[in-house]
């Protein structure tokens, strides 16, 4: 067992390191995106480019450039953004932390409810009207994408009905918890119900299914036999099982999400997350933010499925010998 | 300064904006503005200050921070804007809306510099008792300091701007330790700094006037001091700058008027310029009074309810700048004159106004000079468009038939525009492709060569007001650098002809501004036959504020004089 979660770790860390080397190449072979001349300025002089290109280390063979990055990233701690020089990147990104935990926290919770709620009710009441209608209610949720639901609630609630029916809504934005907890989730409120919605309809979807499967199994019809209720049958029984896949999943959305795949949700709201910083790196080719967004993403990612796979083998000793 | 990248989102549907939006109103306060027949706000009468509306914070937005704090640095026109507040050089533009800003007045030197007669030499008298934010007095040696300092960060203009100083040709090659002892010369008994020049520049005042010449206090570290602070002569002074979230500037403690034209003391007692929201978000915001004034663009589809229901919070200013196609002369089919000419018929620009926004936010542009900018001739060769005689002279150039593309960003009115040009090129001979591109890095794209652009589509907003900005930056064999990412010559036009009447022109700048004027003029209507630019049409700023901010003024150098708003 030991031996291979060393192994299953080693692989993760080689995953990280050919991410990393792969967001390296990819940015400098794009054409156009030679950062001596965006950070010299517009029509700067052949001989300024030169000192720029050579004070930043631009002038060095490619590998020598990734091994400084990395060094500045990871030994000495103080890689700065090409764009707003002088910007750590590793505090950005520690900054930008508690608002994408803040926003994915809350929304997974939701999310876990309504999801968990809406396909446990379509299961149990499959045959009668309220199956088909709580899963036309998921695919509409799964349907709508992020960024036009989140423009469209902002229309609503800060435009449209912001002097009637929503005045209660404060401007767009993250208020930290210190400054109140009430005022936190009140900003919070909505990216959270709209991030959740998306996955509440796939989760809702994906559990029916497994409960349908699961409560046509072998031991659903011996619980039966032994005279159990049918209350205690779904919910002790059927949904336990049928939550297995379920958990694994919420493992993987939600590495990703606290990674920064809740980006458009980041950058409609304004909330100034670990996706809104992702996006504006890429917004402005700023090299060194997104390196670090991109590793921290990885690694969340990486570390979700590690963590998926090790219970996996706890649970299931076939895994450990494939 | 820097081209705005996301020139965003300009759709037909702001042709409504005619409806409401006043062609240049003043903001409710003394200083109102109107728009002259060039279509250039009339001169402001400048106004006393009004004790009554000092006070409260003014809040702005913006997508995000943008880019470092150091003035000698960042070339960039968020921070350009908000330079103006902090910083002071020598001489500075006037601070006033309208026409007049275009004036050079002087600001931390007591009155216009002594000039000799060579024009190699500026003697300036420094001021007393001006101080910095940290309350020290700014002296000879922080000047000198300063104009050290430009060349030992290697600052995006030292190497073009101020390299006709003395002994800044080899500060650009070496930055550390860069004195010029010949070139900045202090008298401290005398409180005076003399400049000496390789060679006479008509333009040398206005490039002092700018935020790479401000006056910092020795001492500063020689290198980009990124997020930090530093401390400046203005009237406001950073409290805090995350590029992520928030700059805060509150009043400088050690500030007193000393020059209302240079450096007028502002209204706010408070400026908070918040990052993050998008442009929608920001629009808003603006409209429920939760801020008081954005940044970005405005998108396309807010234009229309902007123009009408909140018409009198709108305001429309004609910028020094304009679109316009580079065409490449060194690449075939355009390295014919009757190809480049028949480009010159093709597009009909009315249809292209339309498609950035209508006639409230652009004009169509016959010559490379914007209208009302120094040099401008009045003149229209090719008045419309003449798709037979484009067609024609595509024949007559013998590249019929050839393979043509075009490259633009992807933002929505390039694209659009990028349409309409290839179809326009298909109709006149050429088979045509449209290539859209990343708007991160379409700009230094199509100025490598190595890319191999024939047709592109691109923006360029004057530094200061001279015609060299235009015509010597784009056009002269200077700034074409093959193989560069930097080579704002994107059309690679080099004419050993043209060349010698750029200098004459900004020699003749030094003596007769009217004589000057008129070559430039002239040179102006020689470079449209020649044809290495297509104009397409000069852009309008629209600026969007809240109920309840009074006193706008668009400064035509630095646009909306932000510290001069007031909210009570």
């Amino acid at each position: 067992m030991i031996g291979y979660i060393l192994r299953r770790f080693g692989a993760a860390l080689l995953v990280l390191f050919a991410i990393s080397v792969l967001v390296f190449l990819i940015f400098f072979a794009t054409p156009g995106v030679d950062p001596a001349a965006r950070i010299a300025g517009k029509n700067a002089d052949p001989a300024t480019l030169a000192q720029v290109r050579a004070s930043f280390g631009f002038d060095k063979p490619l590998p020598v450039q990734y091994a400084l990055m990395m060094k500045h990233l990871f030994i000495s701690h103080d890689l700065t953004s090409f764009v707003n020089r002088g910007t750590l990147v590793i505090p950005q990104i520690i900054e930008a932390v508690p608002v994408t935990l803040s926003l994915v926290v809350g929304a997974a919770v939701i999310w876990m409810v309504l999801g968990v709620g809406m396909g446990t009710l379509a299961g149990a009441m499959r045959g009668t009207l309220v199956d088909p209608l709580v899963m036309l209610l998921g695919v509409f949720g799964v349907s709508l994408p992020v960024y036009w639901l989140g423009e469209v609630v902002n229309l609503i609630t800060q435009k449209q009905l912001h002097d009637s029916v929503f005045s209660w809504v404060p401007p767009l934005g993250y208020v930290p918890m210190s400054e109140g907890i009430g005022q936190w989730a009140l900003h919070l409120l909505f990216p959270w119900l709209t991030l959740a919605l998306l996955y509440a309809g796939i989760y809702a979807r994906l559990l029916r299914g497994e409960l349908i499967n699961a409560l046509n199994e072998d031991y659903v019809r011996t619980a039966r036999a032994k005279g159990l209720s049918e209350r205690r049958i779904l919910v002790k029984h059927a949904l336990r099982c049928s939550l297995i896949p379920i958990v694994s999943l919420f493992g993987l959305d939600f590495g990703a999400l606290v990674g920064g795949a809740a980006l458009l949700t980041e950058v409609v709201f304004g909330l100034p997350g670990v996706g809104k910083l992702t996006y504006q790196a890429l917004q402005n080719l700023d090299l060194p933010v997104i390196m670090g967004t991109v590793l921290y993403a990885a690694f969340f990612v990486v570390l979700a499925n590690a963590v998926v796979d090790v219970l996996y083998a706890r649970l299931d000793p076939r895994v450990r010998r494939a | 300064m820097k081209r705005i990248t996301a020139m965003a989102t300009r759709t037909a549907g702001a042709a409504l904006l005619a409806v409401g939006v006043a062609a240049c109103s003043g903001g409710g306060g003394a200083a109102t503005s109107a728009t002259d027949g060039a279509g250039q706000p009339a001169q402001t009468t400048a106004a006393g200050f009004q004790e009554q509306h000092k006070g409260g914070t003014l809040r702005l937005l913006a997508k995000s921070g943008d880019g470092t704090l150091d003035p000698h640095i960042n070339y960039s026109n968020g921070n350009w804007q908000i330079f103006q507040a902090l910083y002071d050089g020598l001489v500075s533009f006037r601070k006033v809306g309208g026409k007049a800003s275009y004036d050079i007045v002087p600001d931390l030197a007591e009155e216009m510099p002594q000039v000799s007669a060579d024009g190699k030499t500026y003697t300036f008298k420094l001021r007393k008792d001006v101080k910095f934010a940290t309350g020290e007095a700014v002296t000879v040696d922080d000047v000198v300091a300063s104009f050290q300092r430009i060349f030992r960060v290697s600052g995006p203009t030292s190497g073009t701007f101020y390299s006709g100083i003395v002994g800044a040709a080899d500060c650009v090659k070496k930055p550390a330790g860069c004195t010029l002892d010949k070139g900045v010369v202090a008298d401290a008994a005398a409180n005076t700094i003399t400049i000496n020049l390789v060679a006479a520049d008509s333009e040398f005042l206005q490039k002092l006037a700018l935020p790479h010449a401000v006056v910092l206090p020795k001492g500063t570290p020689d290198k980009d001091q990124g997020t930090t602070p530093i401390p400046g002569t203005g009237p406001y002074k950073v409290e805090s700058y995350n590029p992520n979230k928030q700059m805060k500037l509150v009043r400088n403690p050690n500030f007193t008027e000393w020059s209302r034209d240079a450096q007028p003391q502002g209204y706010p007692d408070e400026i908070d310029y918040n990052y993050g929201l998008t442009p929608e978000g920001a629009v808003t915001a603006v409209q429920n009074g939760q801020a008081d004034w954005i940044f970005d663009p405005l998108p396309a589809d807010r234009l229309t309810e902007i123009g009408t229901t909140y018409a009198e919070q709108a305001h429309v200013n004609p910028l020094a700048a304009f679109w316009y196609i580079p065409v490449n002369v060194n690449l075939a089919p355009f390295d014919k004159p009757e190809a480049r000419e028949a480009l010159q018929w093709a597009f009909d620009k009315n249809a292209l106004v339309k498609m950035f926004g209508g006639a409230n936010v652009a004009q169509p542009a016959c010559t490379i000079l914007p209208p009302a900018f120094p040099g401008h001739a009045d003149f229209c060769d090719f008045p419309q468009q003449d798709l037979a005689k484009a067609k024609e002279l595509v024949q007559q150039s013998g590249t019929s038939g050839q393979e043509v593309s075009v490259v633009v960003s992807d933002d929505d009115v390039s694209k659009q525009i990028g349409e309409y040009v290839r179809s326009t090129l298909e109709q006149i001979g050429y088979r045509a492709k449209l290539k859209v591109i990343s708007t991160n890095i379409h700009f230094t794209y199509i100025q490598n060569t190595k890319n191999k652009v024939q047709l592109s589509v691109s923006q360029w907003y004057a530094d200061y007001p001279a015609a060299s900005n235009f015509i010597n930056v784009l056009l002269s064999c200077a700034s074409f650098r093959e193989g560069s990412d930097a080579s704002i010559n994107i059309s690679g036009f080099c004419d050993k002809d043209v060349d010698a009447k750029i200098a004459e022109a900004m020699k003749l700048d030094q003596s007769d501004t009217a004589a000057s004027g008129k070559l430039w003029g002239e040179l102006d209507r020689e470079l449209m036959k020649k044809g290495p630019i297509v104009p397409l049409f000069n852009p309008k700023q629209i600026d969007f504020v809240s109920k309840n901010v009074g006193n706008y003024q668009f400064h035509a150098q630095f646009h909306a004089l932000l510290d001069q708003m007031w909210v009570k």
